[in-house]
C-alpha cells in the first residue's frame, strides 16, 4: 500500500478509524467517569466529576477487595497446574505418528467444545461430596479438570513444532524421556506456556458459571460471583458498583497490557497456523 | 546401542507415556465421561437434589420439556443468538480488520482499544451496560434525549420485545475485538505479492477482495464462526448477569434456564435433562466443525 498520505481516502480511513477506538472506549470511559463521582453527580452520566471522591474505591475494596485476593489464589495455581498437566499429556502426543491420534485430537477438540452446563449438576454434587464445596481447592479441581483439553491441545501443538532431533540428541547424551521433558523441552517451550497461561487465565479468572455454582461464601468466591450479587441487587449504587467493575477487571487488564504479544500469539495458537 | 539396551530403553519409554498421560485421562474421564454419564441418569429421574432416593420416570422430564412453551423459547433464543454470532460479531470484525490494516499510523493503539473489551468479564460488562441502558439517566436515553429524539428512547432491558437484541449489543461490544484481532492477522499472513500481482492484471479492489483476500481469510474464518457457534449455544454469563433471564423469561436461552429450573426450583431431573437437549443440540452443530478441524489438522504438514 502506496497511498499518499494525505488522500481523501486516507483522512476517512482514519476517521473511521477514530470513530471505532471512540465507540469502543466510551462504556470504558463513563465507566471510570462514574467510579469518581459523588452519589448527587450521578443523574448526568455526560459530566464530569465536580469534586472528585476516592469513597466509591474505599467502599468497593471493602466489599470486593477479598474476592479479588481469592480470584488470584484461584487463578494462578489452576492454570499452572492445568498447564503442566495438559503438557504433560501433549508430551507422548507429539510423538506419536499423527494418523494414529487422530481419534485423541477428536476427544480433546469435543471437550473443549460441550457446553458446560452439561456437567454443573454433577459438578456441584462431586464437589459437596469431596466436601470441597465453597473452597478454593474445588475451584482448583473443576478449572484444572476442564482446562485438560484446551491445554493439551495446544501444548501438542508446539511441541509437535520441535524439531525430532533434538529428542534423539538428549537420548544419545542418556537422558530419558522423562528427564527430557523437564529439563529440555519444556524449558524449550517457554513462549508456548506463556501464552497458553495468558488465554487460560483470562477464562479462569472471567468465570461465572462454575463461581456460582460451587461458592456461596467470602471464603472462596471469586470476583465475578461477587460482583454478580452486586449486579442484581434491589437498591444500586452505581458509584460502589462502577468502582467494584473496575477493581474485578483491573488484574486481567494489566496481565493484558503486559503480555499483550503472549495473548494474540495464545488466541491464534494451534488452530488458524 | 546393544539390543538388550534398546528394548529397556523402549520399556522405559512406554513406561514414562503411560505415566504421564495417567493423571490427564482419569480427569477427562471424571470431568467429561462421568459427568456427562451422571447428567443423562438424572434427567431419567424426578429428584430435588437433596432427599437421598431418586424417583425413575423415564423419559417423562422430556416429555414435560417438550410441552412448555418456556423451553421451546429457550431454544428459539439460543438459535437467535447463534445467528447473531456467526453474522454480527464476525462481519464486524472483519470490517475493522480490513479498515486498520492499511498502515495507518497508530496501529498497534487503535487494535489496543478494538481488542481491550474482549479480556473484560461478562459479569463486568454486564454491570456497565446495565448503566449505559438504564431508562433514567443512562447513557442512551441521554445522548437519543439530548439530539433531539426523545421519542427514541427505550427500556432497553425491560422490554420483552427488545431485551435480547440489547443484550447482543453488549456482545458485540465485547467480543468483536476477538474477530477482529484473528482476522487482522490473517490478513498480514496474505502474502504482499499476489497483490500486487492482482493490480498489475488491473483487478480493482473489489475483485481483488472477493477472489484474493476472502479466500486466504478461510482459515481466520473458521476459527471465528467455530468459536463464535459454541459460544451461541453455550451462553449463561451475560444474560444472567445482564437481565436473568428477564423481563419475565423473555431472554432467557437453555443454559439460564438449566440454572434457575436446578438451583432455585430444585428440579435436578428436568434441568439434567435441559443439559443433555443442549448437549445435542451443540453436537449436531459442532461435530461437523471437529470432524472437519481433525482432518484439515492430519492433513497439515508436520
Amino acid at each position: 500500500m502506496t497511498a499518499h498520505p494525505i488522500s481523501p481516502a486516507r483522512v476517512l480511513r482514519y476517521g473511521i478509524a477514530a470513530l471505532a477506538c471512540l465507540v469502543f472506549f466510551v462504556p470504558l470511559l463513563v465507566t471510570l467517569n462514574t467510579s469518581f463521582k459523588v452519589p448527587s453527580e450521578l443523574t448526568d452520566i455526560l459530566s464530569l466529576p465536580q469534586t472528585p471522591t476516592l469513597e466509591n474505591y474505599r467502599i468497593a475494596i471493602r466489599e470486593v477487595g477479598p474476592s479479588v485476593i481469592n480470584s488470584l489464589l484461584i487463578t494462578i495455581p489452576s492454570v499452572a497446574l492445568s498447564v503442566l498437566i495438559g503438557s504433560m499429556a501433549a508430551y507422548p502426543l507429539s510423538m506419536m505418528d499423527p494418523k494414529k491420534s487422530r481419534w485423541i485430537y477428536f476427544l480433546l477438540l469435543s471437550g473443549m467444545f460441550v457446553p458446560f452446563q452439561i456437567v454443573q449438576i454433577p459438578a456441584f454434587f462431586v464437589i459437596r461430596t469431596l466436601g470441597l464445596y465453597d473452597t478454593i481447592y474445588g475451584l482448583w479441581l473443576v478449572h484444572v479438570a476442564y482446562g485438560v483439553p484446551i491445554c493439551t491441545f495446544f501444548m501438542r501443538n508446539y511441541f509437535a513444532s520441535v524439531p525430532r532431533s533434538m529428542y534423539e540428541a538428549a537420548q544419545v547424551d542418556g537422558c530419558g524421556p522423562a528427564a527430557y521433558f523437564f529439563k529440555i523441552l519444556m524449558p524449550a517451550s517457554i513462549t508456548g506456556i506463556a501464552a497458553l497461561s495468558i488465554v487460560q487465565s483470562r477464562s479462569v479468572w472471567n468465570d461465572l458459571l462454575f463461581a456460582m455454582t460451587l461458592t456461596s461464601s467470602d471464603a472462596a468466591m471469586p470476583v465475578t460471583a461477587k460482583l454478580n450479587g452486586f449486579v442484581g441487587a434491589i437498591q444500586v449504587q452505581h458509584g460502589p458498583l462502577m468502582a467494584s467493575a473496575v477493581l474485578t477487571v483491573l488484574p486481567m487488564l494489566v496481565a493484558f497490557l503486559m503480555f499483550q504479544k503472549a495473548f494474540v500469539r495464545g488466541l491464534l495458537g494451534g488452530s488458524s497456523k | 546401542m546393544p539390543m538388550h539396551a534398546r528394548s529397556t530403553h523402549k520399556l522405559q519409554k512406554t513406561l514414562v507415556f503411560a505415566a504421564f498421560l495417567a493423571l490427564p485421562i482419569a480427569f477427562f474421564l471424571a470431568a467429561y465421561v462421568y459427568a456427562v454419564g451422571y447428567t443423562g441418569f438424572v434427567s431419567l429421574h424426578r429428584w430435588d437434589g437433596i432427599s437421598p432416593t431418586m424417583q425413575f420416570i423415564g423419559l417423562g422430564n422430556y416429555e414435560r420439556l417438550m410441552g412448555e412453551s418456556r423451553f421451546w423459547h429457550a431454544v428459539a433464543n439460543n438459535l437467535r443468538w447463534l445467528v447473531f454470532y456467526l453474522v454480527v460479531p464476525s462481519v464486524t470484525g472483519l470490517l475493522l480488520a480490513l479498515l486498520v490494516d492499511g498502515k495507518l499510523k497508530g496501529e498497534g493503539a487503535i487494535k489496543t482499544f478494538i481488542f481491550l473489551p474482549y479480556i473484560i468479564a461478562p459479569v463486568a460488562v454486564a454491570a456497565v451496560w446495565r448503566w449505559l441502558y438504564l431508562p433514567d439517566g443512562g447513557l442512551f436515553n441521554t445522548l437519543l434525549t439530548d439530539m433531539g429524539l426523545p421519542g427514541a428512547t427505550q427500556n432497553w432491558l425491560g422490554d420483552r420485545d427488545i431485551a435480547t437484541y440489547s443484550v447482543m449489543m453488549a456482545a458485540l461490544w465485547s467480543t468483536a475485538g476477538f474477530s477482529f484481532l484473528v482476522f487482522f492477522s490473517g490478513l498480514r499472513s496474505i502474502p504482499q505479492e499476489l497483490f500486487e500481482a492482482a493490480r498489475v492484471d488491473g483487478a480493482n479492489a473489489w475483485t481483488i477482495f472477493w477472489k484474493i483476500t476472502l479466500p486466504h481469510l478461510w482459515p481466520s474464518t473458521v476459527l471465528v464462526l467455530g468459536l463464535f457457534g459454541i459460544e451461541a449455544m453455550r451462553l449463561f454469563d451475560i444474560v444472567w448477569s445482564t437481565t436473568g433471564g428477564g423481563p419475565s423469561r423473555a431472554s432467557e436461552v437453555l443454559a439460564t434456564q438449566l440454572y434457575d429450573v436446578a438451583f432455585a426450583t430444585f428440579q435436578m431431573g428436568k434441568a439434567s435433562a435441559i443439559g443433555i437437549v443442549q448437549l445435542i443440540l451443540a453436537a449436531i452443530l459442532i461435530l461437523p466443525y471437529i470432524i472437519y478441524i481433525t482432518r484439515r489438522i492430519e492433513e497439515a504438514p508436520e
